[in-house]
């Protein structure tokens, strides 16, 4: 014969399959975010590499006016274009279509003009709504450099030092990388991995406490002879299948998108094997169970399943705070951090995908850290199911 | 057997049962008249063990529900005011929860839910899930589920309310086929018809005490009256019970 407790989970389990429409709306909405983080990161990965790949796209218009700026405009690594004349709105048109950075205008007078030593007019269009501002500054430096050549040539040619013009000298040092930008940026992201856990499981946790005591079923099942740690237990864990099974499929998911992104090309690392995938993902189990047991302890208080489900809901943002106040603290990773639930899993895999070897203790205490409150909220709700007070409000 | 010996229960400065006694026995149905409000859905949750009683005594079939509620809720059906049904299973599987609940076998479970099923008149809803079901069906399904397990004590809040006449007497003939087998089978109700057709004892309780307790001849010819239902009111004691 099955335990009673089996026998609870097997029918909770068999009551939530039911709702195929409920639960097909939460698994896409699960995988919707690994898709869109391998998106997201693509896109990332893209802007970083176009222009080492592609250089800045440059359109001159009147170039042959200014022969030697075009040569050292293509020392630079900047592609020239040639072009006839155009009017703004041509401009404009090309500028949007993103197929120059910008354009360069010689105007008839400018030949005039430079031999007469008088400033000569270049105009420099751009847009500055697209995200090639960068691109944008290397030629504005680039026309400020030569700008300067001419100037120093001209002081010499008067018997006077080019030095005298720059009485200081500003050398700029950049520490800030594409690594550790993204790696705010990918410390982020992983971060809302583990948010399934704690929405798959919800609406079956409510259903079968404040549901069953709205639909007044649950005074005939506390009447059966059956314990309530078994009822509860039943419960709790038929809570937390979807939820195991969505974090798990996440999980896969964004791994896979992980390792097939060039991740190294924006100074990332997925270190991580499929091997200590599987170990992330048997750790985090303890987290489903740990948000099924909170929301069924919630749940079985309320007097309705929209009072549950309020409650219920306004919790599901709490473990996401640990993990906010560490990136905003910027927190170095610290041994405590394996010790709160959700963010030990957070910093579990965050840990792994820099360095790929972390030891045994982080995982055990990834996995302790949600199952003991986990089984102290079951006894818990247990106990309270026990209570008379309880038995008077079903 | 039901022995109830001088059972009270107070919640808060409310006196809930103010001193209940009765024995039902075995192969009798007893019918439990009150007012609303006199007590009866906590006297039959104290009989479940879902409430620990203040005072005095409960033995069900000779075990007390506070020291083994298990031993005595394995014993007892108990159809509660609220049937319990779950809207997205069949009756079939809803039965099958409980019977396994009360440690059935799969296959002993097929059996009995086709004879309960032929008891109630039920088998056209067997394999439908219980959502839309009429008021009848919902409490066919109920009763399907507190017989199953063949307990041998029943406890019955209000079981025939709801029902058509063909259905009533369906119920009927399933009380009449539990007394044969000696069960002890304990009816609240407020119909005085099924009171005088069905039981052989009935327990008059009001404001929470046990004001009679005998065969409805009894309590007719005790206080004189000859009609049950004046007689009820006459032990109940006046408006406050009516109201």
């Amino acid at each position: 014969m099955r335990s009673r407790f089996t026998i609870v989970f097997l029918k909770e389990l068999r009551e939530m399959l039911r709702e195929r429409r409920m639960l097909g709306f939460l698994l896409i909405a699960s995988l919707m975010y690994p898709l869109l983080i391998g998106f997201i990161m693509h896109q990332m990965i893209e802007k970083n590499t176009r222009t080492e790949r592609e250089g800045i796209e440059l359109t001159v218009i009147g170039g042959a006016r200014a022969p030697t700026l075009m040569s050292q405009l293509r020392e630079r690594s900047v592609t020239v274009t040639e072009s006839a004349q155009m009017d703004e709105a041509a401009i404009g048109e090309l500028l949007h279509s993103k197929k120059a950075v910008a354009v360069l205008r010689l105007s008839d007078a400018f030949v005039d003009n430079y031999q007469a030593m008088r400033p000569a007019r270049l105009e420099l269009w751009f847009d500055s709504s697209t995200e090639s501002n960068t691109q944008r500054r290397d030629l504005e430096e680039i026309l400020q450099a030569y700008s300067n050549n001419i100037a120093s040539a001209r002081l010499l040619a008067h018997g006077v030092s080019p030095a005298a013009l720059s009485p200081i000298q500003v050398q700029r040092y950049d520490t800030g990388t594409n690594a550790s930008r993204s790696a705010m940026v990918i410390g982020g992201i992983i971060g809302i991995l583990f948010l399934p856990a704690f929405f798959l499981n919800m609406s079956a946790a409510v259903d079968c406490t404040a549901g069953e005591r709205e639909r007044r079923s649950l005074e005939v099942l506390m009447a059966q002879p059956a314990t309530t740690w078994e009822l509860v237990g039943g419960k709790w864990l038929a809570a937390s299948v979807p939820s195991v099974f969505g974090v798990t499929l996440v999980l896969v998911l964004a791994h896979a998108i992980l390792r097939w992104l060039p991740l190294e090309e924006i100074g990332l690392s997925w270190n991580m094997g499929w091997g200590e995938l599987l170990l992330v993902c048997l750790v985090t189990v303890p987290l489903s169970l740990l948000s099924s047991a909170l929301f069924v302890a919630l749940a079985m208080n309320a007097r309705t399943f929209k009072e549950a489900q309020t409650t219920a809901s306004f919790v599901t943002i709490v473990p996401l705070i640990p993990g906010f106040a560490v990136s905003f603290l910027e927190l170095k990773t610290a041994q405590w951090m394996y010790l709160v639930p959700m963010l030990s899993n957070q910093t579990l895999i965050k840990e792994l995908a820099k360095t790929g070897d972390i030891g045994v203790l982080p995982f055990v205490l990834t996995f302790l850290c949600s199952l003991i409150p986990a089984l102290l909220l079951v006894a818990f709700a247990s106990w309270r199911m026990k209570s008379e007070k309880y038995v008077l409000a079903v | 057997m039901i022995e109830v010996h001088d059972v009270r229960k107070q919640f808060g400065a409310v006196q809930a049962l103010g001193g209940v006694s009765f024995t039902a026995r075995d192969g009798q149905i007893t019918a439990l008249l009150g007012p609303n409000g006199a007590g009866k859905t906590t006297l039959l949750r104290t009989l479940v063990g879902l409430l620990k009683r203040d005072h005095g005594s409960i033995l069900v079939g000779g075990v007390d529900p506070e020291k083994d509620p298990m031993a005595v809720r394995r014993n007892i059906g108990f159809l509660t005011d609220q049937f319990g049904l779950y809207e997205r299973l069949t009756t079939r599987e809803y039965l099958n929860y409980f019977g396994e609940l009360n440690g059935m076998e799969r296959a002993a479970l097929r059996l009995r839910i086709a004879e309960v099923a032929e008891l109630l008149g039920m088998d056209d809803i067997l394999e439908r899930t219980t959502k839309g079901f009429s008021q009848g069906q919902r409490i066919k399904v109920a009763l399907a589920r507190t017989l199953l397990h063949r307990p041998r004590h029943l406890l019955l809040d209000e079981p025939s309310r709801g029902l058509d006449v063909m259905s009533t007497r369906a119920l009927r003939t399933a009380l009449a086929a539990l007394r044969e087998d000696g069960c002890c089978v304990i009816m609240a109700t407020h119909v005085m018809q099924e009171v005088v057709h069905l039981c052989e004892d009935v327990i008059v309780i009001a404001n929470g005490h046990t004001v009679a307790q005998g065969s409805p001849e009894e309590l007719c010819r005790r206080t004189g009256i000859a009609d049950l239902e004046d007689a009820f009111v006459s032990l109940v004691g006046t408006e406050e019970g009516i109201a």
